[in-house]
Parts: C-alpha cells; structure tokens; sequence
C-alpha cells in the first residue's frame, strides 16, 4: 500500500512540474499558432540564470524567480517582435524552421559560455514524511511554485484586460482585430509570457534537477506530450496534461520498470491523439 | 518550372555529384553521397509535407526502421541489396498501416503525432534488446573492399535512390495523385467533396514519404557498420530534413533535393572552419533564409526575374 | 536562373576542394613526407557528450603543446612536429565517420584519436580500418567495441570486465554481511555493459541480485525505480549512467530515503563534475575506475611521472584531472613510442609497431593484447570521502579505508 501511495505522490509531483514546464508552450501554440523550438532552450537559460546568481552572489532561487521571469519575459517580447513576428501569419512548418534556427544559436551560446558541465543547486532541504510517503522538500517547494504560477497565469488569462485579448486573439484574429486590439502586441506579449514562464520553470527545475544544455531537447519533447495530452492553449489543460502525464510514467515505472516508463507516457500520447484529438481539456476548433 | 528544365536539372545534378570520382578524393566523395541522402530523404519528404501540406516528422522514424530491419537481415545471412529490398518493403507495408491511423489527424496534431512516432520507434527498439542489441547497437557486417570502392559504390546506390525518388516525385507532379494531393493541401474538405478520397491519397503520400528514407537507412547502416537507436532516430535529423525541403521550396520538384545540397555544403564549410560556432552560424543561415527567402531557394528565380524585368 | 547559379556554385566548391586535396589522394600517404605528424581527432563538442569531448581537447592539445615544444617526436633520425587537426561532430554518429573520412582522405592525417564512448568509437574505427590508418582509442572500455577484428583500433583503457569481479570481492571482504544488490543501470553501451556485468559478478559471488533494471536515454526521473529499490532493502545499490544520470539518482534517493550500506556509481565519482555538482551528498559513494592520480607511475614520455602529469594538468586548467584526461594523454604517448621504434611514417610498419607496444607512462603499463585492447590490470576502486577521492584498492595505492554510506 504505502508503495502505491509513493507513487501516486511521485507522479503528482514530477506532473506539476511537467505542468509548469509546459504551460507556456501550450500558450504560445495556441494563440500564435507557432511551435516554439525554443522552449527548451528558454528552460534551461533560465535555469543557468539562477544557478550562478546562487553560486556566484548566493542569491536563493526563490528570490530569482521575479528576476529571471522578468528577463525573460523582455528576451520573448524582443524575439517576438524582431524576429518571429516576421512571418507569424506563415505556415507551421516556416514558424517552426525559424525558432528552430533561433535555437541553435541560443544553444550553441549557451554551449560556449557555460559548457555543458552538469551543474547542481545544492541546497538539499530534506525530505518530509507523511506518513508512509516521502515527500522531498524542494519537489514539494517545485510543486508549489509550479501550481502558484499556473494558477497566477490563469488568474490573468481570465481576469485581467490583456488576458481577454489574448483569449480573444486566440479565438478569431480577425474579429479581435476589428474589436480594436491590436495582434501585434497581443503577439508580443504572448510570446514574452510564454517565455516568461519558461524561464521560471527553469528556475523551479533548478531546484530539482541538475542543469545542462544536453537536456533542453528532453524537456522540448515532455512539452510537446503535455500539450496533446491536456490540450493545446489552454492553461487548465496544461495542468491536467502534466499531472496525468506524471502519473502515467510513475506508475509505468513501478510496474513495468523504468526501461518503459516513457515509452508509456508516449503510448498514451498517441492513444489520446486518436480518440480525443483536442486533449483531455482541450476545446474544439484549435487542430 | 517547364518540365525541360526540370529534367535538364535533374540530371545536371546527378552529373555533377555522380562524376566526383573522376577529379575528387574520399572526402568529397563522401560529401556528395551525403548530399545524394539528404536530397532522397527531402525528396521523400516532399510527398507529404510539400504536395500535400501536411507537416510530417517521421522521416527519421523510417529512416531507423529501415536502417535496424536492413541490419537485422544482414546478420541474418541475407544478402545485402536483398536485405535493402526488405527494409524498403516492410517500412513501406508500415508506413501505410501507421498513414491509415493518424492521418486522421490534421494540422499541429499530426505534426506531434508524427514527431511521437520518432520517439517511440527509438524506446521500443532500445528496450526490445533481444532482437536489437538495445542499447549497445548492432554491427552491420562490414564490405571488404578497398575504401576507394566502397565510398564509390555508395555513392552511387545513393545517387541511384535519389534518382529514384526524383523519377517518382515527377511522375507524381504529373499524374491524378499530384493533382489530388495538391487539392488536399489547398482545401481538403473542399477535395473531399469533388470526389477525391482524400484518405486513401493521403496514405499513398505518407507511404511514398516513407519508401525511400528506409531504403537510404537501410544502406546507411551497411555503410557505416554499426548502428545504435539514438543515432538512428534523431528528432534533429527529422526537423532537419524538413527545413532542407522548406529552404529549397517545398511542394517543386526539385527544391527538396537542392535545399538538402544547399544545407549539407554549408553545413560542411562550417564544421570545417568554426569549430566551436558551427551551430550558431548554421542557425543564423536558417534565419535569414526565412526571412528573406520564405519561399524556398527556387523563389529566388523569380524574384530575380522580377527584379531584372523591372530594370528593363 | 538561380538553379543554375547555384549549381555553378555548388560545383566550384567540389572543384576547388578537389583541385586543392582531391590531385594528390591517389599519392600513397607514405610517399609525401611532410614535416609534420597529423594526427586527427573527431571530438563532440556540442551535443549530449560536450562535456566529454572537452576533456579530450585539452588533454590533447596540452600534450601536443608539450611535444612540440620539446622538438615533436622522434621518428628515424629526425623529430617531427605534431599536428592536432579537430573538427565537432556534435555527438552525432553519422557526423563522426564524416568527419573521419575527412580528416583522413582530406587532412591527410596519419592517425586518429577516437571519439568519448563505445558507440562512436565503433564508428570511427571503422573507417580508421578501412583506409588502415591507426586509431587510439582512449575512452572505449567495452569489449564489444574490440571485437570485430580490426587491426587498426587500439585502446588505452582495459577491459571493463576487470572491474566487477574484483569489486565484488573488495565489498565482500570489507563488508561480510553485503547479501543481496540492486543494480539500476543506463542503457547505453558502456553503463549497460557494466550493469550486466555487475549482476554477473555478484551471482557469481553468491550475492543475490533483487532488482535490475534499465532506464532509457533521456530519463528525467529516477522516483519510480528508486521506490521499487527502497521496498526490496539491498545491501548495495549500483547505479550506472553519465554523470547527469547519476547526480539526479543520488540526488532523488536522498529526497526518497533510499540507501545502503554500500552505494556504487559508475563513473560518477571518477569525474569531478560528480562531487562539484552533489557536494556533501557525494559522501560514501563508490566507483571503479581505470586510473587515478593518485598513483604513481613512472615511465617515458612527456610527463615522467603521474605527478608530472598532475602539476601540469592544475597549473594549466585549475582542476583535478580524471581517467579521460590520463587514458587520453596516454594515448599519445602510444603513437610517440610506436613512431620512435619504427622510425619511419610507413603505415604497415607504424601499425605493427602500435601493436607491439609495451611501454611504462605515467598512466601505468601499456600492452595491446590480440584484440588491440590494454591488458587487464589491477584498477582502483575510489570513494567519496569529505568531498574527495580517496583511493580504497589496490593495496599498494590505497590512501583510506573504506567507510559505509552515511545515514
């Protein structure tokens, strides 16, 4: 019993961050309709960010996150606007190509300056018990920080006047567009809070995981069954995607070993593709 | 493009690659097979992300399969172009039955849903070892010849299938299909209702998509002599050859094929000179490229056209 | 238009390449003696083993660095300056025997440094044979990779095989009451290779093993296997994987109270990115390795002695070197002592005499057996103790007593 109960928390937990790691990408996907290749790479940047602010001045990472999501926010809203707004309007398949080449300069600069050293947060805060369950103090921290800020984004998506117009350029450009606001900008800060939310992944998953450039296109490809799996653009979605996701690996673990987990996490993936195209969550009209 | 001029391109370049043995060594030798490669597997792609404008990323997925069913052959004691035959079949007979499942998908969905396919080829060829060699990989019985002759002769088995998938791709721009596939792109529901079966069209797409990229793995894993599932399916590879088709101008005949020559030279001349920038120039190339050349290398044509009928 | 520009371009590359190198390929590379030794290298500096491939790089270019300034290498009666050609193959297999072909049909180089790991140095020893250019593996353990009968390939480090049995009995011997194992290991050439050996080796020893898996590459969560290992109570827990792998395992059993009296990582701790990167939780952990610094060898070339090696090693990067930087930096010495007992460039002389190398360097005793392997000899097994390396076997090296795993 208290193995299931482990595992069931294990799966929650690593969920919650897949959510968080996911939920800007989803965003940027559904309202821009651009595959971000660059998501990955953002998460580890701002990763990288907290780890020498913490080595270097000591900086606790939790006091980084306004910081690191800040720049970040202003990296997306420049690349947006210099570069990705070029050909927004264009096929998937230009959108894609370009971020694709963006990310190959921002991966191999990050390759240069930091190496690809594996490098670690060690600030080791235990573990608690419940119980039975271990539940190890910074996935619990993650966890937390990753709700707050699917939370936080949900509570501007659906309260606050930009929020409303993303939703509405999300829905019909066009019509948005007649309604007075103007895409662009709506565009532009998409994209920067996409990144934005990226770049605190980062900083939560420093927390958790050791941090390289080698990862960035693991953490690209958990995005992407996220995304399928609760659905593209919604921030719900994002959230049930994660923690399903979570779960299934967890479990496929336990059971069929660990050489399977992920490969279950895809199986289900494509399942859900097939018979539920728009995800768990999902709304119609977005393929 | 007029049909004379595509044919004149066509086998111009197959000149220019296919007589490198005459003044070049090894080295350039083996450039121009890659180039062969890459061209087949942008060519292959063209089916369905560029006639029929559905984004597909599966080509390393065949690419793998065809590589591991050509290997497991070979070691079987199968001969090796009849272990290539093999591959291209059972990938094809694959890609058919996988095209009838998630083509049901449209726009981004297929898009993952291809891209997933990748993936999990990768983690089912890696853990079912016993076949595999999971993660150690599998020696492919090496050719006995002279390295001049080896290089040589899979140069031209990659001239040949990119040949291959060049008389194909023609014969397809030409044909109901082309036409159909081309409806498909523009307006599926629309095509749907002027009678074409867009299901079974797109599955011939998909399945053409896949024929040669396991002819080229296939052949592939017999040059190299060893192969191992994450260098056989790489979703970098996958991405890649899509932007090869896009840089060249997808939906043509012969863009893929040069996008993928414009992309492996420069890709050589950079790893050659900037050891430790490589990447970042290669992605500045990309960027520009789509900025300035969304439509492909061959819009350049017209655009210059344009540009010198406006001087006169 | 364009097309034709393009082509016209596309061919004016292949010319002048081949007008610049093609001419002379069919000159047999014994016959244009140049003053330099070319040795290539294709290295992964980007992509998932950059970090390995550095290692490599500096390794090399401090040892050319070396030789060059002492005059090159004796070859006949004359010294010879050596040459370090490198190109990034960006972890990509496909691009290594690209890059190979190049270096060797292109850059004229007459050996080659193989690529980090057992799969790509397959890979590049493939081609090395079939233009029979000696290739120098320096971080190839698996007996896999030497199988195939190629003359040419020749590796520095020894059989991995040589690391489980004499673990097994080390750990028996130190702790009599070690029954049982778990193993968990990377599927991926070399940590599979040691896993399954392991599991072996501890069979044979009359440990039970009670867990054995694989994870696959690009597994981000070790939870699930860790609890599974957690209910099965192991007296020793043996992890393999890079060293990303194995500071995330390390990392999740402590968050998951999962422990033993003896914890194994292979290679963690040979690297010092694996005790940078835990700090205190390093503590305890075992690991086998094929050399460390602080033995002390004597023998030929650049650096006499393996202190030698170490002074210079931190003055010129800051850190500890690692068995990569030791195997790697031998692996020159290989060819210096091959060049000097052959006197001459020619390829079947330089290769036979590769083959009969038995030499003494800094890096401990070099002697290729049939299969072009180092032969098998006592390696240390290490363990973190207050953030350092400490050396537990063999004997003669040992500078601690092992300690069990830290609550």
């Amino acid at each position: 019993m208290a193995i299931y109960l482990q595992t069931i928390a294990n799966g929650l937990m690593l969920g919650a961050l897949y959510a968080c790691l996911a939920v800007g990408f989803s965003l940027v996907w559904g309202v821009l309709n651009v595959i971000n290749m660059l998501h990955g790479s953002f998460i580890i940047l701002g990763g990288y960010l907290t780890y020498f602010a913490w080595h270097y001045y000591g900086i606790h990472p939790i006091v980084m996150l306004p910081v690191v999501a800040l720049l970040m926010f202003a990296l997306g809203f420049v690349l947006q606007r210099g570069a990705i707004n070029r050909v927004v309007s264009a096929p998937v398949l230009t959108t894609l190509t370009l971020t694709f080449g963006l990310d190959m300069i921002l991966y191999n600069l990050m390759t240069y300056w930091f190496t690809a050293t594996p490098r670690r947060i060690t600030l080791d805060l235990g573990a608690a018990n419940l119980g039975p369950v271990v539940l190890p103090v910074d996935r619990l921290l993650g966890t937390g920080l990753a709700l707050l800020l699917t939370f936080l984004l949900y509570a501007v998506m659906r309260g606050s006047n930009i929020g409303r117009a993303i939703v509405a350029v999300r829905m019909d450009r066009t019509a948005a567009e007649l309604m007075g606001i103007r895409t662009d900008r709506i565009y532009a800060i998409t994209f920067g809070i996409g990144t934005l939310m990226a770049g605190a992944a980062g900083v939560v998953f420093a927390l958790v995981f050791p941090i390289t450039t080698n990862v960035s296109g693991t953490w690209l490809g958990k995005a992407f069954v996220v995304c399928v799996v609760g659905g593209l653009g919604s921030v719900p979605g994002a959230l049930v995607g994660g923690l399903v996701l979570g779960l299934v690996e967890s479990f496929a673990g336990f059971w069929f070993g660990p050489q399977n987990a992920i490969t279950a996490g895809f199986v289900l993936m494509l399942v859900l593709l097939l018979t539920r195209p728009t995800g768990l969550m999902g709304v119609k009209g977005y393929e | 493009m007029k049909p004379l001029a595509q044919y004149a391109a066509i086998i111009v370049g197959l000149v220019l690659l296919g007589t490198t043995p005459l003044y070049a060594d090894n080295y350039i030798l083996r450039t121009a097979a890659t180039v062969a490669m890459y061209g087949a597997l942008a060519t292959s792609w063209n089916f369905i992300g560029g006639f029929t404008g559905y984004p597909s990323f599966s080509t390393a997925a065949f690419f793998g399969l065809g590589a591991y069913v050509g290997t497991i052959c070979q070691r079987n004691g199968i001969p090796m172009g009849v272990a290539w035959t093999i591959a291209t079949v059972s990938v094809a007979a694959f890609a058919a039955l996988l095209g009838g499942i998630i083509l049901r998908l449209r726009g981004h969905y297929f898009a993952i849903g291809s891209i997933a396919i990748v993936e999990l080829c990768r983690l089912i060829v890696s853990s079912w070892s016993d076949l595999t060699g999971g993660g150690d990989g599998l020696n492919v019985p090496l050719i006995h010849a002279s390295p001049d002759a080896v290089t040589r002769l899979f140069l031209f088995v990659m001239l040949g299938i990119l040949a291959a998938s060049l008389v194909v791709t023609i014969i397809v721009d030409r044909s109901r299909l082309g036409f159909g596939l081309r409806c498909i792109h523009q307006n599926e529901d629309a095509a749907a209702m002027v009678g074409i079966n867009t299901t079974a069209y797109k599955i011939a797409a998909y399945t053409l998509s896949a024929v040669f990229c396991a002819t080229v793995g296939a052949a592939y894993a017999s040059w190299t002599g060893y192969i191992d599932p994450t260098d056989s399916f790489q979703i970098v590879m996958t991405v890649k050859v899509a932007v090869m088709a896009i840089l060249g101008g997808a939906g043509t005949v012969v863009g893929p094929a040069l996008g993928a020559a414009a992309f492996v030279l420069l890709e050589e001349v950079f790893w050659a000179n900037f050891i430790d920038w490589n990447r970042a120039i290669l992605g500045v190339v990309i960027v520009l490229l789509i900025f300035f050349l969304p439509g492909g290398l061959l819009s350049l044509r017209a655009r210059l056209r344009r540009a010198s009928g406006g001087a006169a | 238009m364009s097309r034709q520009g393009f082509f016209r371009s596309a061919r004016l590359a292949l010319m002048a390449g081949g007008l610049a190198t093609g001419i002379f390929a069919s000159v047999p590379a014994g016959a244009q003696d140049a003053d330099t030794i070319k040795i290539g290298a294709p290295l992964a500096l980007t992509g998932g083993l950059a970090d390995e491939g550095k290692k490599q790089d500096i390794v090399w270019k401090m040892w050319v660095e070396k030789v060059n300034d002492a005059g090159g290498l004796q070859v006949g009666d004359k010294k010879m300056k050596v040459e370090l050609i490198e190109y990034d193959y960006q972890s990509e297999g496909q691009r290594a025997a690209q890059l190979a072909e190049k270096l060797i049909t292109d850059d004229k180089v007459q050996f080659l440094f193989a690529p980090f790991g057992s799969g790509h140095t397959k890979i590049v020893a493939g081609v090395g044979e079939r233009y029979q250019v000696p290739t120098i593996a320096c971080v190839a353990s698996s007996e896999s990779v030497f199988d195939q009968s190629f003359s040419h390939l020749f590796g520095t480090l020894s059989p991995n095989g040589g690391m489980t049995t004499a673990m097994v009995k080390f750990f028996k011997q130190k702790f009599p009451d070690t029954k049982t194992i778990a193993v968990l290991g990377r599927d991926d050439v070399f940590p599979k290779s040691m896993a399954e050996g392991i599991a072996k080796a501890a069979e044979d020893g009359g440990l039970k093993v009670v867990y054995k898996e694989l994870y696959p590459v690009g597994t981000m969560d070790h939870a699930a296997a860790l609890s599974s290992i957690k209910a099965a109570k192991p007296d020793w827990i043996y992890v393999t994987g890079y060293t990303q792998d194995l500071i995330l395992a390390r990392k999740q059993m402590q968050d998951l109270g999962v422990t033993a009296p003896i914890v194994t990582m292979v290679t963690g701790p040979s690297y010092k990115e694996f005790t940078e990167g835990l700090g205190p939780l390093a503590n305890g952990v075992t690991s086998s390795s094929w050399w460390h610094y602080a033995t002390s060898y004597k023998g030929q070339g650049v650096w006499p002695t393996t202190a030698d090696f170490y002074s210079d090693f931190k003055a010129k990067t800051g850190g500890d070197p690692d068995y990569v930087h030791g195997s790697c930096a031998a692996a020159g010495e290989v060819i210096a002592d091959a060049l000097k007992r052959a006197g001459t460039l020619d390829k079947a002389k330089v290769r036979d005499a590769i083959a009969a190398t038995d030499i003494q360097t800094f890096y401990g005793p070099i002697k290729f057996g049939p299969n072009g392997m180092n032969l098998v000899r006592e390696l240390p097994i290490i363990q973190v103790q207050d953030e350092a390396i400490k050396v537990l076997a063999p004997a003669d090296i040992k500078n601690a007593d092992m300690i069990a795993m830290p609550k």
